[in-house]
């Protein structure tokens, strides 16, 4: 499953609707630029955790640490790792 | 509790640290401070600062987040006869240094890379906070503080895009917390949660409180306070006793917290204000906790809390919830024009900062005595509450946060490639405020979503962001060439229900 396009489509559905969404990419700030307030940000954990059927801790949903689509990716992924018990350190 | 007629904050807390040193002030995480840890932190700082050339009425700028260190500080600045003016630091940079301007203080606390500094406005220099607290400093006079005297600035949304700050007097902040103390029996076995912002006017009552009856102040951490499933676990884990927040937290707790799955045997009185909390969730709430005291508290920032409302168990969800009638130190009276809200009394605030126009016309004059106008629109029930209908002007409440639709089609208006912006507010099916904001842009105009949002994050804080924005082609308008508001909001209407077929409806002019 492409998590970065499951995340990617979300943030277009809720917060770039329309035809002019131009300009967003992976590495697009998404807070400090407005796209997302603080509230989506929690709207937007709210998804994660329910599509991918993992469970954030309040430390780790600071707004730095979901800043892009990248840093969101590889949250996920971190989440899914540690639940798989895969070790994220090689 | 210190003397009936003691008007001044900080005496308070001197009185409260004498009487009960060692009990909890404030709980932030894992982290206690105690009533004499925090006066005497708050004291050192005073004196730190008035030897520093800190003078009754000066401003201090409070650019930090809710934290113990925020809390020592503004006691600190009380004690020292000044003024703090707490501004949110997720402010865009241009918004907070445009009301650090406007408030021209003497100093800034703020955090920088290596922890908490205070900036001197006089000469630059920049002192580490901890520095400044254990620095020698002697004993200082106490200075002669006065209980019109100001205590703090809030700033607050204006209609034309700068933000205007609102001064409360120690008397005016004293009156409602006081009240409110009495009328809600706090006392200090009471946790009263924090889950307002400092710059918010909600958080006097948590945090003079605090002071007044020696409650231990519990800090919501802002990851927390919107995030329903955590918020929910905070509550019972923490037992809060005492709770006071803009609805929309309490609704989120309710209906994607699971807040009914829990127990909350310490939850006593729930206060609620700042916009209009829907019956059925009210129940919903009442529910859970049947055994609590639920109270609407209303307001605007430039008077407080004026009326209130003690909601009955068994009250009817399908009406609203009035705002009730005025509190002992108040008065209020419907405008026979307008029919708004005209209040007056100990609450009021002291003006405008800087602003003596805005001031002078913000109040009017009823029978020989000075009323501040709401800008509510009111009606009145047969048993003598008022309840709420609508705003006068283009104010709106989203999420409990007052957004003025001017300042967001001033910050559209300022791209160069905008000609013309205009923003509605409407409710969806939830009953939540969406904004909605229309742009004309000029014909070759390559401008995107992403370019016009994070433009406006330069000047909006991230509450007032429009929830949509729709490029249009042209904008609708009325008879005399006006823009068409009403149209507008058809249009967006009709668009949610296409996109989310359930409804929407407008919300007021």
């Amino acid at each position: 499953m492409n998590i970065q396009a499951v995340v990617r489509q979300y943030i277009l559905e809720k917060h770039l609707r329309g035809e002019y969404s131009q300009g967003f990419e992976d590495t697009t700030p998404l807070i400090s630029s407005g796209i997302i307030d603080s509230i989506g940000v929690l709207d937007l954990v709210n998804f994660i955790e329910g599509r991918f059927k993992i469970e954030f801790m309040p430390r780790e949903i600071a707004p730095h640490n979901l800043e892009t689509v990248e840093q969101i990716h590889l949250a996920i992924q971190k989440k899914l790792d540690t639940k798989s018990g895969v070790s994220s350190n090689p | 509790m210190p003397e009936p007629d003691d008007k001044l904050l900080h005496h308070w807390l001197r009185r409260t640290s004498e009487t009960q040193p060692t009990l909890p002030a404030i709980l932030e995480d894992e982290r206690v401070t105690t009533f004499s840890q925090l006066f005497d932190d708050a004291q050192c700082l005073s004196r730190a600062l008035t030897k520093r050339g800190l003078s009754k009425g000066d401003r201090v700028a409070l650019l930090l987040p809710k934290s113990t260190e925020a809390i020592t500080s503004l006691f600190a600045v009380l004690m020292a006869g000044a003024i703090y003016v707490p501004i949110q630091p997720r402010w865009p940079a241009e918004r907070i240094q445009s009301t650090i301007e406007d408030c021209a203080p003497r100093f800034v606390i703020k955090v920088s890379e290596g922890g908490l500094v205070i900036v001197d406005c006089a000469d630059g220099e920049q002192m580490p906070w901890r520095d400044m607290l254990a620095a020698p400093h002697g004993v200082c006079p106490e200075p002669d503080v006065a209980p019109d005297d100001p205590a703090f600035i809030l700033f607050t949304s204006g209609s034309t895009g700068k933000p205007k700050g609102v001064v409360i007097s120690h008397r005016a902040v004293g009156a409602f917390v006081k009240w409110s103390a009495e009328e809600f029996q706090l006392r200090r076995e009471d946790r009263i949660a924090c889950p307002s912002p400092l710059s918010f006017d909600l958080s006097t009552f948590d945090v003079f409180n605090m002071a007044l009856v020696g409650a231990a102040c519990v800090l919501v951490p802002d990851q927390v306070v919107w995030m329903p499933r955590f918020l929910t676990q905070f509550v019972a884990e923490q037992r809060i006793t005492v709770w006071y927040s803009v609805p929309s937290i309490l609704a989120g707790m309710l209906n994607e917290g699971g807040f009914a799955r829990g127990s909350y045997p310490d939850l006593r009185v729930i206060l609620f204000a700042g916009e209009v909390f829907a019956g059925r969730n009210l129940a919903k709430m009442q529910a859970v906790i049947p055994h609590a005291l639920y109270a609407n508290l209303y307001g605007p920032t430039e008077t407080n809390v004026i009326t209130w409302y003690r909601v009955p168990s068994g009250f009817e969800p399908s009406k609203p919830i009035p705002i009730g009638k005025a509190c002992p130190y108040a008065e209020v009276m419907m405008d026979s024009s307008s029919g708004a809200l005209l209040a007056r009394g100990e609450s009021v605030m002291s003006g405008y900062w800087n602003r003596p126009e805005e001031t002078e016309q913000a109040f009017v004059e009823v029978s020989g005595k000075r009323f501040y106008c709401t800008g509510d629109r009111v009606s009145l029930t047969d048993s003598g509450d008022y309840v709420y209908l609508d705003r006068l002007d283009r104010q709106v409440k989203r999420r409990g946060f007052r957004i003025e639709l001017g300042e967001i089609e001033a910050a559209l208006l300022r791209h160069a490639e905008v000609l013309e912006a205009a923003v509605i507010a409407c409710q969806n099916q939830k009953e939540q405020t969406m904004i909605a904001a229309f742009v004309r842009r000029c014909p070759e105009s390559t401008l995107s979503l992403v370019d016009m949002k994070t433009f406006c994050a330069q000047f909006l804080p991230s509450y007032s962001m429009p929830d949509r924005i729709l490029f249009v082609e042209a904008m609708p308008k009325g008879n005399r060439g006006k823009i068409d508001y009403a149209a507008l909001k058809k249009l967006y209407v009709e668009k949610l229900n296409d996109e989310y077929p359930g409804g929407c409806s407008p919300v007021h002019p």
